[in-house]
């Protein structure tokens, strides 16, 4: 590579004459994580312009152009199936850093989820800590108060042989305990509940696990603010930290496959610090309750070339930076990595300079620094500063709009099949689901998150009898002091299914979503998407892609939940494997009157026990197939209107309050659901399965049939809920065992301490 | 009924989070209170002394990256530890400390305060035996009538969320805050019997869950009564009907004058 000083710390970098085994030596030596293709691009673009680039402008470049910034790979296909689902309620859909729903006449919620993957692979406490963190600003920045997080977790079994490991390559044991720890100790001291989430494994996480991280606000609709800026001569002001080479070259990392030398990658991974982050957010609400901020992004991934990038370019403006003035950690850091830094707890604010004095104030109480940067200018191009120098001199469309490619697919053709297995005891069968990794207890997860700071948390995330709650399905938080209206929350991902068939596996995600929030008598509202995948660049993945989102959309267009902000996570790819795809939903609804919620666990003796919604055959990526071994391909089908006429069904019935406990069927089928119910409530129930028909004992218990749940009634009120809910009526809570038949034949009868102990067992010797 | 309107200062820094519903709870009782930063003391804007009542919410102040509580109390006392102990010392004053809040009383020396205030700790606010955080319900059991207890019902349920919420002491300051009667909460089981873990959640001596000092105007406790203020903020609603919530009970207790 052929560089020459300028000034003390820029180099003009020789690309006109660079063939093309250099051009890819630059890209590698200077960490851009550039394609070929994209570097001749570049060459091209300097050439017109008839001079060479700076280091400035190409990391500024490199950073525009990364996946993680660009969507380069997934902007088509998003737009085709994921954007664009009309709904009455959405305001702001897929165009700033979080997407702003309709909560009532005055109020909006504000929420997203995204993933922090790579840098938690190779350093889980700080990456998760800082995906915490980050989904934080991306509310915080639309003006909203953020009140609730969620945190969905990927990973390989916790008993997963060390020996099978790859070089450099964490236990996920190590992983888990550690992510746990970095969004327990970043969500807890920031003073905002951790309410929902999920915890998963399988193998297919042992090389890339998923941390998934999403985040809830509310905000006075007059006092939402725009992630961008549309007015020239505005001030741009950095408030919060001070920018470190922490977190340098972030996204190009994130874009990239995972090695084995991705632990030299640390420095990719940023440092997150609660305890600014805490004031941060008193100063930001507080500037915004004056009016002063006038657009605002939090700076995340790609620091503040993206930032400043975005900003402007979506506002129709451009700006001039000066990089000397940007705070800094440590001394001697060069322009380009001031540039791009993705150092935490930083936010960039436009005002005018009129309001200046007032946020001085206000930061002033906090303790918090803020920095007067740059300011916004009509024109096409960005110009960056270095004590008065110019660095950097590009069209802002250049830089910032990217590239976007159609990436060629391969959809793969699913054999329908499924092993008839040698029926099980099913005694025993039941205590192993029960004590499997992915049904267990998460208790020692939940617990460790705050959930209820701040004091909104109405439905927890364990619910039932002190002391012996059990999982719910969703959680639901009550924003406002004066009104009973509830958000409820939940988080659902199907990567069992989805390395089976991704197209089915995205309806059944959709399906589960609307379970959950129907189950706690909220109505879906609007979704975040968050979706993990393998390398694009490879046919076969990028079919997973597109039939996932072919799903996801067909699903939430039928039902009208609009998805109205998202992420995408490609590259979890690391020795030639890559994850099975994952879609994450963060799901939301709303519940009028938060007190016809319901919650999971059974309320009292001899009330009956209805089953909504159709079991069959369907053992594909069930939790009991895996558990014994067996195979199937045959995975639950969606029937989507089936799926709304019941939810409306049973919203209806929950508004008369017929129901006393309602949970969704979901991982380990009927009699988990049963099991879950009776935990949270220390109470019993007899079932008989007979009312469900023709069909082996085993499959009526372990299917995972989508549009399902299973209901406590009102004893007395069975006529009531009859006339309005389709279903069956298949048991009765009592006693302080779980007892099952079918018809005159006895499954099993196990006493709640058993389940409970068992339970409980499933991850206590690998955590902690 | 009620006593004169008081002023309430809810103090704050940096990592003090749970100031919004210790104020709303002062706000429901329609009582004068302010956030008070003590970047504002520092610089002179607030005077403790023109408030009766000073809270000290719960959190991780300054992230409770020296020892919980540690740095706020550093701070507190730098700035105004003159008037804080004049503060304490006027008995028509309280100061309450929930969760951080009262492992910077302990800090602070104000608590146990056996002997009124001492200048250095006696006591601390340890680990968990669990070693862990841990958000979750506890039942506590009022162990005597105070300013800040008289109209708690003597089972109450209240949840906890720290990683530090163990107290401990020597033998004889336990002995004297026994013989004082300073326990004004002690974990108990759901029925109101001897807690194990985890109805002690954190494994406290002598199952202790609040405590107020000698002089029976400062208070701390570990569990967090403004997250239980209203009915809907009980794990168990939907299971068991109240009107209120049982922290209600507490702030009420502040509230109600003589």
């Amino acid at each position: 590579m052929r560089a020459r000083e300028l000034y003390p710390g820029v180099y003009e970098i020789d690309i006109l004459h660079a063939t093309d085994d250099e051009l890819m030596e630059i890209s590698e030596s200077m960490g851009l994580a550039l394609s070929m293709e994209e570097m001749r691009r570049l060459k091209d673009f300097f050439a017109s312009l008839g001079r060479n680039p700076t280091d400035v402008e190409i990391h500024a470049i490199a950073q525009g152009w990364s996946e993680h910034c660009s969507y380069k790979s997934s902007k088509k296909v998003l737009r085709k199936y994921i954007f664009g689902i009309p709904s009455k309620h959405a305001l702001i859909v897929m165009q700033d850093d979080a997407g702003v729903v309709e909560f009532d006449e005055n109020h909006a919620y504000v929420f997203k989820i995204e993933s922090h993957n790579h840098p938690s692979a190779v350093e889980p406490y700080g990456g998760a800590a800082t995906g915490v963190g980050g989904i934080i600003r991306d509310i915080l920045n639309m003006g909203a108060k953020p009140i609730a997080l969620v945190d969905p977790l990927f990973f390989a079994p916790p008993d997963y042989p060390y020996e099978k490991l790859n070089p450099g390559i964490k236990h996920p044991r190590y992983l888990l305990n550690g992510v746990v720890a970095g969004i327990r100790d970043y969500g807890n001291r920031v003073g905002i509940p951790t309410v929902a989430g999920m915890t998963y494994f399988h193998e297919g996480f042992v090389n890339n696990i998923l941390v998934n991280a999403g985040c809830l606000g509310i905000v006075r609709k007059d006092k939402i603010v725009r992630s961008r800026v549309d007015k020239p001569s505005l001030l741009l002001v950095m408030v919060g930290g001070r920018t470190g080479r922490d977190g340098i070259h972030g996204v190009n990392f994130a874009s990239r496959i995972l090695g084995e030398k991705s632990e030299e990658e640390r420095q990719a991974v940023q440092l997150g610090n609660p305890i600014l982050k805490e004031p941060l957010i008193h100063v930001i609400l507080e500037a915004n309750e004056m009016g002063i901020i006038k657009g605002m992004k939090d700076l995340g991934g790609g620091g503040l070339g993206s930032v400043v990038g975005e900003m402007c370019y979506s506002g129709g403006v451009t700006a001039e930076i000066y990089l000397d003035k940007v705070p800094l950690k440590e001394e001697g850091m060069a322009p380009w990595e001031i540039w791009v830094s993705e150092s935490q707890e930083r936010m960039l604010l436009a005002m005018e300079e009129k309001d200046l004095d007032r946020l001085r104030e206000i930061c002033e109480k906090w303790d918090v620094e803020m920095s007067m940067i740059g300011k916004t200018k009509e024109g096409e191009n960005l110009e960056l500063y270095w004590h008065g120098k110019k660095v950097l001199d590009l069209p802002l469309k250049f830089v910032t709009a990217g590239v976007e490619y159609e990436r060629p697919y391969k959809i793969k053709k699913v054999e329908k099949m499924q092993e008839l297995p040698v029926e099980p005891n099913y005694r025993e069968i039941f205590l192993r689901l029960l004590s499997s990794f992915n049904i267990g207890s998460k208790e020692w997860i939940i617990r460790q998150y705050d959930h209820e700071v701040q004091g909104r948390t109405v439905i927890k995330p364990l619910q039932g009898v002190i002391g012996y709650e059990s999982h719910g399905d969703a959680a639901i938080i009550k924003p406002l002091y004066d009104s009973w209206k509830g958000i409820a929350i939940t988080t659902v991902a199907n990567p069992q299914l989805g390395e089976i068939d991704p197209y089915k596996a995205a309806l059944y995600t959709v399906d589960e979503a609307v379970r959950n929030l129907v189950s706690v008598g909220a109505r879906p509202h609007s979704f975040s998407d968050c979706l993990n995948f393998g390398n694009p660049e490879k046919e076969e993945i990028m079919g997973e892609f597109v039939e996932s989102c072919r799903g996801l959309g067909e699903a939430a267009r039928f039902l009208g939940i609009p998805y109205v902000s998202g992420n995408v996570s490609f590259y979890n790819e690391a020795f030639g494997k890559n994850i099975p795809p994952t879609a994450v939903l963060m799901a939301v609804g709303i519940i009028d009157d938060i007190r016809y919620a319901v919650t999971s666990d059974f309320k009292e003796e001899g009330n009956p026990i209805y089953l909504v919604g159709e079991t069959k055959e369907e053992m594909g990526g069930s939790e009991y197939y895996r558990l014994i071994g067996a195979k199937s391909t045959t995975v639950p089908e969606v029937d989507l209107e089936e799926l709304r006429k019941r939810s409306e069904e049973l919203l209806k019935a929950m508004k008369k309050g017929v129901i006393r406990a309602c949970h969704d069927i979901s991982q380990g089928g009927l009699a988990i659901a049963a099991a879950e119910m009776c935990l949270g409530g220390n109470i019993g129930a007899e079932l008989d399965l007979a009312p469900l028909g023709f069909m082996r004992a085993d499959f009526k218990l372990f299917s995972e049939s989508a549009t399902r749940w299973l209901c406590e009634v009102q004893r007395g009120k069975e006529k009531e809920f009859e006339s309005i809910v389709k279903a069956r009526k298949i048991g009765v809570v009592s006693g302080n065992t779980l007892r099952v038949r079918d018809d005159s034949r006895w499954l099993f009868n196990v006493h709640l301490n058993i389940m409970r102990e068992r339970w409980r067992a499933a991850l206590r010797d690998y955590v902690g | 009924m009620w006593g004169e309107i008081m002023k309430v200062a809810v103090l704050q820094i940096e990592g003090t989070n749970c100031e919004e519903e210790s104020y709303a709870a002062f706000k429901h009782f329609n009582q004068d209170v302010e956030y008070v930063h003590l970047n504002l003391v520092k610089r002179g804007k607030k005077r403790l002394e023109d408030y009766d009542i000073l809270f000290i919410p719960g959190g991780f102040s300054a992230g409770d990256y020296v020892r919980a509580g540690s740095i706020f109390a550093a701070r507190l006392k730098a700035i105004a530890w003159k008037e804080l102990k004049k503060f304490v010392e006027d008995e028509n004053k309280r100061i309450i400390g929930v969760c951080n809040g009262f492992q910077i009383l302990i800090e602070l020396g104000l608590l146990p305060g056996v002997d009124g205030i001492s200048e250095v700790p006696e006591a601390a606010l340890m680990v968990n035996d669990s070693n862990r955080f841990e958000c979750r319900w506890v039942y506590l059991r009022k162990e005597r009538d105070t300013s800040f207890s008289k109209e708690v019902p003597e089972l109450i349920a209240l949840p906890v969320a720290h990683a530090e919420g163990k107290f401990f002491t020597t033998s004889k300051i336990l002995e004297e805050i026994e013989e004082n009667r300073q326990v004004v909460f002690r974990y108990v089981s759901p029925s109101g019997g001897k807690a194990e873990y985890p109805w002690n959640p954190n494994g406290s001596l002598n199952d202790i869950a609040a405590l107020v000092n000698s002089y029976g105007n400062v208070m701390g406790i570990m569990p967090h009564p403004e997250r239980a203020f209203h009915w809907y903020q009980h794990p168990d609603w939907t299971r068991k009907k109240r009107e209120v919530g049982d922290g209600y009970y507490i702030f009420k207790s502040l509230l109600h004058h003589k």
